[in-house]
């Protein structure tokens, strides 16, 4: 957080003592001698007469920058003819000695813890209640790596950090534009988060940005750790599975989002940067598909939808045509898979659970692992659910296809949010099945689709541009179209500026003028 | 009420109104694939073929037991047959796939109507399976023949039924649906393909039968079986039944041997048939004329015969057209005489032609059709002699 930010609003009485000694006192109490407050008391003047206090916490501030810019200047290079009286010496510092960015001035308490927390520095001057602050922010922050949820054969390789600042400079790095505006938010009572929200002004619909800002402004807690927190606080729906915000930890996918019109989102402390209004095309679409051809991306699209029916309904339908609807089968196929069933002492639905169940153990054991006990967990699942099942005869091996089937087909997935949706959605669709066979299923996909089509994402239908149907917008839905094709913004999400390349700087002047 | 408890509420609903009754798992179902039906002193003989999955897998190995099951049941009515035969059956017997039906060479001459009824009417049953007549046999005995390479006989059958229909010309595939309208039709008489059974019949029930390299019983289509109504009345010879198979445009691939000019003879493969039948009326009386487009491949040739000349050709054309000809007109009699059921369809066309001349004749058809004047034109275009030219035989000896 820049110092400039820390507006030193405080109603409260917490003005900083003019003594000292009396204001070191009080920060010690307050921070419980915490040891790694430090506070370094030096004198300068001609005459010493003048003693300061700098006070930082250890860890979170620059040390080199800390005695290159301000012991150093203190110390060192100040002009010790100076000798005037101490609002003058004040300014001096301020002005002239301290060589840093940011320096600004403090007058309470609240104001000093929260710079100090923050990695500044600051400074007080003996009988002085005015104090200094000076931006030598440093803790050590993760560097720009690869991103490890969503990785891309061809694109940019960097992926955002826990450090909020270098994530906003990720994303002004793509977008150069002064309209690439910040608006931020510091939110939790007890863990002070700073939240970011990012959109270019001008592109992005306003009303969506007042009622995000609101919507942040009404959160009431003690403290934000992940943009999860966030999402579930600001998001439409509260009860619905489906995801209705986005999140990506790739800047490139973010800036794409941002070009569009959408808002981006982010919270310090995590890499994961949320998208809103977010649409049920963009979990299905990942950032590579802009920077491969056209033609290859909408028939990778065309797979992902056939992989999430698959992942959904596979085992159900499994289960509906093998208990049900034995007469849709070929005949060849139908003597195979009687001949598989002959001997497993459970009726479809429950293998498929016990299946399915088991998988999703496996999925979760393997994941919460330690990374060095990770692939005993997978010989472990191969051999029995893969193989020994089968060969005890408890399941048959046409199941373990449909099983394997559905969990690959829900690693297609670019977003991992709408994966664990179809993951639960599965469970009910197969007892649905189980129940009434096909009816049920199409019974259960209809609940599903119906309530898909209920959904909002601020303002924005989540199904757009299938329900309602935007012709428009097909062009980047269900496939892609050629980059010449796509020369006009998603209709929902920007109502005005819809055309890329446009000069929107000129057209907003005008329209200024006009009013 | 809010829209949850509503939606909570027609789920529970829908699981009172249906619940699980028609679940049946896949080992619980016994999968009949040929269904045999025979008529025996005023009872039904029903003989259903099912077959045992692990026996067909090819995963395990097998335990030498036969990869399909008969049962047999009596009863004075199909229906009352099939369910009779539950008390000798392991599981419920399932006719959904249902491979094909085969008709006792008895019952058919008394008549098919009646035990048509229940598996054209009864929900089980799917309407896509073929009909076949036995030929000098029960339709049990045709059913109890285990045959090689297809382990289930039923699909044996329903196979060489199509491959010889595509690829020879003998056979005619007739669905259950295509049979019921074809009765109903007083325009047109039913054809159906015959099955006989080849070699010993007691033979053919044992394991032994496919366990050699040269089966001893085989199943065979004899040809087409003639109805008048739903009563069998006679077979037509090989020869006939491709003949009818042109003049019903059933033709997709067949082969015709044909005498060369010096001696031996030449075989064509014939390629594409399209047959084109028109009726007229003249003063009252229906004509018909058959158009028969033929395009035709040189396939063998066990002659001397110089096929790089046109002449050749044209000789390797006209040869064949006379031939088709001959044999077809040479049907057309034979059926008009012998047989009196319009099996060809010239009343169809005739109804279409002119319906209101058709109505005059309606009523004697069947006699106005003993006389009709059929007028045959074959054209036959040959295309290709095949990855060679001339033949071995050809060549002088010595060289």
């Amino acid at each position: 957080m820049s110092i400039s930010k820390i507006a030193d609003t405080s109603q409260n009485n917490d003005q900083l003592y003019s003594s000292l000694s009396q204001n070191l006192k009080m920060i010690k109490n307050t921070l419980g001698n915490s040891n790694d407050l430090v506070i370094r008391e030096i004198t300068i003047g001609k005459a010493e007469q003048f003693t300061l206090a700098i006070i930082y916490v250890d860890g979170l501030s620059d040390k080199i920058s800390i005695s290159n810019a301000v012991i150093d200047k203190l110390m060192l290079d100040i002009d010790d003819n100076n000798d005037a009286e101490i609002e003058k010496i004040i300014r001096y510092l301020r002005d002239s000695c301290l060589t840093v960015g940011d320096v600004n001035d403090i007058f309470h308490f609240s104001a000093l813890y929260n710079s100090i927390l923050n990695g500044n520095t600051v400074i007080l001057v003996d009988e002085s209640s005015t104090g200094i602050v000076t931006s030598t922010q440093g803790a050590k922050d993760r560097a720009v790596m690869e991103p490890s949820t969503e990785s891309v054969i061809r694109g940019p390789r960097e992926s955002f950090t826990e450090t909020l600042r270098t994530n906003t400079a990720l994303i002004r790095r793509k977008i150069k534009s002064p309209n690439l505006w910040i608006k931020s938010r510091i939110i939790g009572e007890v863990t002070k988060t700073e939240v970011a929200v990012m959109y270019l002004n001008g592109i992005a619909n306003e009303k969506i940005v007042a009622e995000i800002l609101s919507r942040l402004d009404r959160i009431n807690i003690d403290g934000i750790l992940e943009s999860g927190y966030i999402e579930d606080f600001i998001q439409d729906s509260k009860t619905t599975i489906f995801p209705t915000v986005y999140n990506s930890e790739r800047p490139d996918v973010i800036a794409g989002e941002i070009l569009d019109g959408k808002i981006a989102i982010l919270v310090d402390g995590t890499p994961f940067v949320l998208i809103v209004p977010a649409l049920f095309t963009s979990f299905l679409q990942s950032a590579e598909d802009y920077y491969q051809h056209w033609m290859i991306s909408s028939l990778v699209r065309l797979l992902r939808f056939f992989g999430i029916s698959l992942a959904l309904v596979a085992p159900s339908l499994y289960v509906a045509i093998t208990t049900f609807h034995q007469e849709m089968l070929p005949t060849p196929m139908l003597i195979s898979i009687a001949s598989q069933r002959e001997g497993v002492p459970f009726p479809a639905v429950v293998e498929a659970l016990i299946m399915e169940v088991a998988f999703e153990v496996l999925r979760e054991a393997g994941l919460r692992m330690p990374r060095t006990i990770g692939p005993a967990v997978s010989i472990v699942g191969t051999l029995v659910i893969g193989q020994a099942a089968v060969e005890a005869g408890i399941v048959s091996a046409v199941m373990v296809i449909i099983v394997a089937l559905t969990a690959i087909c829900s690693f297609l997935f670019p977003a991992y949010g709408l994966s664990n949706t179809v993951r639960a959605l599965r469970f009910p669709l197969m007892i649905v099945s189980a129940i009434v066979g096909l009816f049920g299923l199409m019974f259960g996909l209809m609940i599903i689709i119906l309530h898909l089509c209920s959904l909002r994402t601020f303002g924005v239908p989540y199904l757009s541009p299938f329900g309602p149907l935007i012709l428009q917008d097909q062009k980047d839905a269900l496939v892609l179209f050629p980059r010449r094709a796509l020369l006009t913004r998603p209709r929902l999400i920007s109502q005005k500026n819809t055309v890329r390349g446009q000069k929107y700087f000129n057209t907003k002047k005008r329209n200024q003028t006009k009013v | 009420m809010s829209k949850f408890k509503a939606i909570c509420l027609l789920m529970i609903l829908t699981v009172l109104l249906s619940g699980c009754w028609s679940k049946r798992e896949l080992n619980e179902l016994a999968i009949v694939v040929g269904l045999g039906i025979d008529k025996l002193d005023n009872e039904f003989e029903i003989t259903v073929q099912v077959v045992d999955p692990s026996e067909i897998s090819s995963k395990q190995p097998s335990t030498g037991r036969s990869p399909v099951i008969t049962y047999h049941s009596k009863g004075k009515t199909v229906f009352e047959a099939i369910r009779k035969m539950t008390t000798v059956t392991a599981r419920k017997l399932y006719f959904a796939h249902l491979q094909i039906v085969v008709l006792g060479d008895e019952l058919a001459k008394e008549g098919m109507n009646e035990p048509l009824d229940l598996i054209s009417r009864d929900h089980e049953f799917r309407n896509d399976f073929d009909v076949i007549v036995a030929h000098d046999a029960t339709a049990d005995e045709v059913l109890n023949v285990l045959t090689p390479i297809e382990k289930v006989p039923a699909n044996k059958m329903l196979n060489s039924l199509k491959t010889s229909e595509k690829t020879w010309g003998t056979t005619q595939s007739i669905k259950i649906d295509e049979l019921i309208n074809t009765l109903n039709d007083k325009e047109k008489s039913v054809v159906m393909s015959a099955i006989e059974i080849q070699g010993d019949k007691n033979i053919g029930e044992e394991q032994t039968n496919v366990k050699r390299s040269k089966s001893s019983t085989l199943l065979k289509y004899a040809g087409l079986a003639v109805f008048k109504e739903d009563k069998l009345i006679g077979l037509l010879t090989e020869e006939e039944s491709r003949s009818l198979g042109f003049l019903r445009d059933k033709i997709e691939n067949t082969i015709e041997i044909i005498a060369c000019p010096k001696g031996g003879t030449l075989s064509t493969e014939i390629t594409h048939s399209k047959t084109k039948i028109k009726g007229k009326f003249e003063k009252g009386v229906p004509k018909i004329n058959v158009l028969i487009d033929i395009d035709q491949n040189v396939g063998e040739v066990e002659c001397h015969i110089d096929l790089t000349k046109e002449k050749s050709i044209k000789y390797v054309s006209k040869k064949t057209e006379e031939l088709i000809k001959k044999r077809i007109e040479e049907t057309i009699h034979t059926v008009q005489q012998n047989y009196r059921v319009d099996i060809f369809g010239f009343g169809e066309v005739l109804h279409r032609t002119n319906p209101k001349e058709w109505k005059k004749i309606k009523k004697d058809w069947l006699t106005v059709f003993q006389e009709l004047p059929v007028k045959v034109e074959v054209h036959v275009n040959t295309q290709g002699t095949g990855t060679m030219e001339n033949s071995l035989v050809n060549k002088p000896k010595g060289e």
